[in-house]
């Protein structure tokens, strides 16, 4: 058995060291790129989303590689996302590959329903190879996602560009080589330490700006066009309302037990928007009724004809919380000059935004 | 004497009789929009979001054109209408996504309908629909069931005679047999799109004039639904599946020469749905089908000029298995 699953941030980074250690044999779709893109978009019916025809594309690329087994989330309740692995494994079928497709429904059975496909995957291996296995990817991903946070606010000061970038990937490359949460631990703390040495320009005030949205859109780098890294390099600190690792405690773990993070958010959103609409189109509207005042500016980022997202953006002029927000709406259509133009435009109307208020409260 | 403002526009089609039935008996007076026009759409347009769907645009219309006539607007949030069976985001956030975009309109009454959840939050949330116009827990349940019950005799009244809503709606009580048609074609897709007659430039009295009898997802009978849902996608996903894929499924292999399927530019069910179906009728090869996408760029003689080559396909390919 030849696993495989779509790329989506690094999750690949925690997917791997988990099927290592287990003997299971992985083969990681090549790095998404143009070629990606265009292959997903050649096979795909073209009103469905970029995330549909990136993750085809992925498929695409990995059974050329020799992949046999495909991991695609599932689920009823979520948006579209739940029902693609019916449709891609028919378009495969059709293009004549030979392959099973595992719909996974981790948002419903849960931490238990993971370790039961992992079990499958296996061919039946013991608990107790299990577990550990998936806890040390998972513990993967909650050091990638530390590091990055902190790179996301380094980068807007750093005195040359692209220094934090490349501890991050350097970082990523440990991490992917470590083997047990001991050594993970003090990757972290190395990495940390480094990125607090990156030399400083002490004349950038940053401005403070959340990235949110549709989930796969904001945590895949290549489908938003870096939106991250160029805001940093216009001099933005960068906050982003999900981590792969938060996704993953909370989805697992701490939903269950009846904990949920997002409980603030939706509560937030309730004057505008009373119930969820699928996808992550509560969050958004609740991201910035909440956030309104702690951010300089929002990006809110959707694949184009997310249906979720739509009705957010509806929604969002109209609430009380003031706050200046940019949807980028993200397809195989986008340029990244067009992209770049926006954001600069963006990011001068919040710093003359926050330096009318400044004078204001002087 | 309060009276309710019903939009002529998404599920109207489909729930009008249980809906009028329902605010009747509660002693309410029910006023319905005029059907879509130029100003409508154009209302509806410049308020929405451009990415928004074309059905929203035309219900935000609908609304705009409730205002001063009524005062309550009914726009329920239709969740799930069967056990794990979800619907699309714009029937959840109709009636908050009405609100934004049109601020003025006249009060929102809205009521959520959540099947998943059970029956006792279903029968909650009836009540609690009912009980602004009454107090009578009894009288609201009344109202409710004959509301049901017309729903029931409206959706057999299609199915048994062969009617398209609009027909029953208008109070026709027989298909007219007596003309002469000279081919049968499946016309598939949600209500709204399908029995608008300005958003799809009157399709199906295009097709009527033009000798061809036309068949509607409502018509087919329910064990037809099942066969060819389960035959080409399992399970339902989508509260609104049976009407393209069910429908799709079926007419693709009985009645008629063809299937047209109705669809809206950025639909996401759709985009999904008439996938499965295409790519069904590819493999079937019986029978032949067009999708035609409907936004408010749609240019009628574009339309027709695609209506036209299609029937012509039709017409030669019979000529060619004809002569054999």
């Amino acid at each position: 058995m030849r696993v495989t699953a779509p790329h989506l941030a690094h999750l690949w980074v925690g997917l791997k060291g988990t099927l290592e250690e287990l003997g299971v044999e992985s083969v990681p779709p090549p790095p998404t790129s143009r070629r990606t893109l265009s292959l997903g978009v050649k096979y795909s019916p073209e009103g469905l989303c970029l995330p549909f025809k990136l993750t085809l594309g992925n498929f695409i690329e990995a059974l050329e590689a020799g992949a046999d087994t495909l991991l695609m989330a599932a689920g009823t309740g979520t948006c579209r996302l739940g029902r693609y692995h019916l449709l891609q494994k028919q378009i495969l079928q059709d293009l004549g590959y030979k392959f099973k497709m595992i719909p996974l429904g981790v948002s419903e059975k849960k931490f238990l329903g993971l370790l039961h496909i992992f079990k499958f995957i296996t061919g039946g291996a013991s608990w107790a190879k299990i577990i550990p296995a998936v806890l040390l990817g998972l513990k993967k991903y909650s050091v990638i996602d530390d590091i990055e946070r902190e790179v996301n606010r380094v980068r807007a000061v750093e005195r040359e560009k692209g220094a934090a970038s490349r501890i991050l990937r350097q970082a990523i490359t440990a991490i992917a080589e470590a083997k047990r949460p001991h050594s993970l631990r003090e990757i972290r703390k190395y990495y940390l330490e480094k990125l607090a040495q990156v030399p400083r320009n002490p004349n950038i005030q940053p401005l403070k700006v959340m990235v949110m949205g549709e989930f796969y859109v904001v945590l895949e780098p290549f489908s938003n066009l870096d939106v991250e890294i160029e805001l940093g390099k216009l001099g933005c600190e960068v906050h982003r309302n999900l981590y792969l690792s938060d996704w993953t405690k909370f989805s697992f773990f701490l939903n269950p037990l009846g904990m949920n993070e997002k409980q603030r958010v939706h509560r937030a959103a309730l004057p505008y928007l009373k119930r969820d609409v699928g996808g992550d189109g509560w969050e958004s509207v609740g991201e910035k009724v909440l956030h309104a005042q702690d951010y300089d500016g929002l990006i809110h980022l959707a694949p184009f004809t997310c249906m979720p997202e739509i009705i957010a953006e509806n929604i969002m002029p109209t609430t009380k919380e003031d706050v200046p927000v940019l949807t980028l709406i993200c397809d195989e259509q986008m340029g990244k000059p067009g992209m770049l133009t926006r954001l600069e435009a963006f990011v001068d109307l919040i710093r003359r935004r926050r330096k009318a208020r400044e004078k204001a409260a002087i | 004497m309060v009276t309710i403002g019903i939009p002529r526009a998404l599920l109207y089609y489909q729930y009008y009789p249980m809906w009028l039935t329902f605010f009747q008996e509660l002693g309410a007076q029910v006023v319905v929009s005029p059907p879509t026009n130029r100003a409508t759409l154009a209302e509806g347009v410049s308020r929405a979001v451009a990415e928004t769907c074309l059905p929203v645009k035309v219900f935000c219309g609908h609304v705009v054109s409730l205002i001063g006539a009524c005062d309550y607007v009914f726009v329920p949030a239709i969740r799930s209408m069967a056990y794990k069976v979800h619907n699309c985001s714009k029937f959840l956030g109709l009636p908050d996504l009405t609100r934004a975009v049109v601020p003025e309109s006249p009060p929102i009454l809205e009521v959520e309908i959540d099947v998943d959840q059970g029956k006792r939050a279903l029968y909650q949330a009836i009540y609690s629909l009912g009980r602004r116009f009454s107090c009578n827990p009894l009288k609201v349940k009344r109202a409710a069931q004959s509301a049901w019950q017309a729903h029931q005799d409206y959706v057999a009244r299609m199915r048994s005679q062969g009617l398209t809503p609009l027909q029953v709606l208008e109070g026709q009580s027989i298909r007219d047999e007596t003309r002469g048609y000279h081919l049968s074609l499946a016309v598939i897709g949600h209500p709204y799109l399908v029995y608008d007659s300005f958003v799809n430039h009157r399709l199906l009295e295009r097709l009527d004039r033009g000798g061809v009898k036309v068949y509607t997802p409502e018509m087919v009978p329910q064990a037809g639904l099942d066969e060819a849902m389960a035959q080409i996608v399992g399970q339902a996903y989508w509260t609104y599946e049976a009407e393209v894929v069910g429908a799709g499924g079926y007419y693709l292999e009985n009645q008629v020469a063809g299937v047209i399927g109705v669809a809206a530019f950025g639909c996401g069910p759709d985009s999904l749905m008439f996938e499965m179906v295409e790519r069904r009728a590819k493999k079937l090869r019986g029978c032949s089908f067009m999708s035609l996408m409907l936004d408010e760029h749609t240019a009628e003689a574009g339309l027709v000029t695609r209506l036209e080559a299609f029937l012509d396909m039709i017409q030669r390919r019979r000529q060619v298995t004809a002569c054999g």
